[in-house]
């Protein structure tokens, strides 16, 4: 090759390739459990300080998986009435509630018919295991319309397989749309305070535009209302990731 | 509070009480305060000196210690007292010890309160229900003592007696104690030795006079009582 000046082109060596490797870049993803975080209050932050030092204590012991309210788990407790001292219940998480040592989930399943709910701590001594069975966000932070909802969105099988998941992947998000029972409910589900997208409401549209006479539009304005945690998670999760290596 | 559990799987909630700078501020002896033992002026809680009287601050002077917010009197034995000035830690209570707790109470509306506990009807019955008739029936020809009255309720001196202390934490001077106490978060609390006659008994080797940081005696961070779950150890079962 002759370049435009007349002398020999010197050789050009082909550009290096940039590995980059994706596993390394998904594993940044970090979740902190919601009962880390302190609630907005007059308490004295030694007072959380302390029972967070218990709970990476428990959490060193005992593997409290990572899960969200959709997930479908099983639990083994230790049971002094039980025939094997031990009793299994498998259900989806509807809800998770509170904060500290004292943090709550509910998982439900309809059980023969009859719909059954229970509310385990997260920190109690007597659970023996938690087992994730299947990995699946839903579209709200809380299922408690599941109650009014048709039972075939609440079963499963009580000897369900654990899913397969690979760490570094993203927890796959159901947009699923639950059937309702006829109306009426426990509560107002169609309400806006509720603020659910997983319904699919067969409501005529009068009932849907009444619904939203309820709506209180000036509340995502409000100031006082407002909870920045992502410096408080910061730290918090700094905390427990070093607590938790040693 | 907080949850604790036991090793046969009970949970108990319990409040966390912290021991905050308090220190012996004189000692008065048994003629001189006129009543049957001696007493110990105990302060707790640092607060600012500059907005108390210079004669209010005498005792502070003379014990050599910051001005506290709280004063309180504790009657003494002739072989317990404690020359003023030594601080005083969490680590003189131990656990399966118990324990009463004296506070103010929580009050939650400032405001006069009518008689809205007396005539409690489903329906808004409004005023005519809600006013004082008359305070007695019977003819007594005097008024109770301690009689039910309107008025401002709560900020005042309540005590909950028998409360078992679960655990205490030497590094952070934190007391845990079963059950509920009066007064609102963060408020001052006198914790002292249950006079109830069930636990007369239950202390065995307390550290007498009191627990001193700087004696031989070197405790661990965490004292636990027997029952209590910790958390290091696995699962609990029923075998």
């Amino acid at each position: 090759r002759v370049s435009s000046d007349g002398k020999p082109e010197k050789f050009q060596p082909p550009p290096k390739p940039v590995i980059i490797d994706k596993q390394k870049q998904r594993a940044e993803r970090r979740f902190l459990s919601p009962e880390f975080i302190p609630p907005r209050g007059r308490t004295d932050p030694l007072k959380f300080y302390i029972e967070r030092k218990d709970m990476i204590q428990r959490r060193k012991v005992f593997n409290i998986p990572e899960f969200y309210v959709g997930h479908v788990l099983a639990v083994t407790t230790a049971d002094p009435y039980a025939n094997e001292k031990a009793s299994r219940f498998v259900g989806i998480c509807i809800q998770r509630g509170g904060k500290g040592l004292g943090a709550t989930f509910v998982l439900r399943n309809v059980i023969e018919d009859q719909g059954v709910e229970i509310c385990y701590e997260l920190y109690n001594p007597r659970i023996q295991a938690i087992e994730v069975l299947k990995l699946e966000k839903r579209l709200d932070d809380n299922l408690m319309y599941l109650r009014d909802a048709l039972p075939e969105y609440s079963t499963f099988d009580v000897n369900m397989k654990p899913m397969s998941h690979l760490d570094h992947e993203e927890v796959p998000v159901n947009k699923l749309q639950v059937r309702m029972k006829p109306k009426p409910w426990s509560k107002r589900w169609e309400r806006p305070k509720y603020n659910i997208k997983g319904i699919k409401f067969d409501l005529p549209e009068n009932k849907m535009k009444e619904a939203q006479k309820w709506s209180q539009p000036w509340l995502e304005f409000d100031m006082l209302r407002e909870y920045d945690t992502s410096k408080i998670e910061d730290k918090i999760w700094k905390e427990v990731s070093e607590g938790l290596k040693n | 509070m907080m949850p604790i559990w036991t090793k046969s799987g009970k949970k108990h909630a319990v409040t966390l009480l912290k021991v905050q700078d308090c220190h012996v501020l004189r000692y008065i002896s048994k003629e001189e305060s006129g009543g049957k033992t001696s007493k110990l002026l105990v302060g707790g809680k640092n607060a600012s000196p500059f907005f108390k009287s210079e004669s209010a601050m005498e005792i502070f002077k003379e014990a050599g210690v910051p001005r506290k917010q709280k004063v309180t009197t504790f009657n003494v034995t002739d072989d317990a007292i404690i020359k003023p000035g030594t601080p005083l830690y969490a680590a003189h209570f131990r656990p399966g010890q118990f324990v009463d707790v004296t506070a103010k109470t929580f009050v939650f509306l400032e405001v006069f309160q009518g008689l809205g506990k007396f005539f409690v009807s489903v329906r808004d019955t409004g005023e005519s229900h809600r006013v004082l008739i008359c305070i007695l029936l019977y003819k007594a020809a005097k008024v109770y003592r301690g009689k039910k009255m309107p008025g401002k309720m709560g900020n005042i001196y309540r005590t909950s007696f028998g409360l078992k202390v679960w655990r205490i934490n030497t590094k952070h001077d934190i007391i845990y104690v079963n059950g509920s106490v009066p007064g609102h978060t963060n408020c001052l609390v006198k914790v002292k030795d249950s006079r109830l006659p069930t636990y007369k008994d239950c202390n065995k080797n307390p550290p007498f006079p009191t627990y001193f940081a700087d004696g031989d005696e070197k405790l661990p961070e965490d004292l636990y009582d027997e029952e209590i779950f910790q958390f290091t150890d696995p699962s609990v079962t029923y075998a």
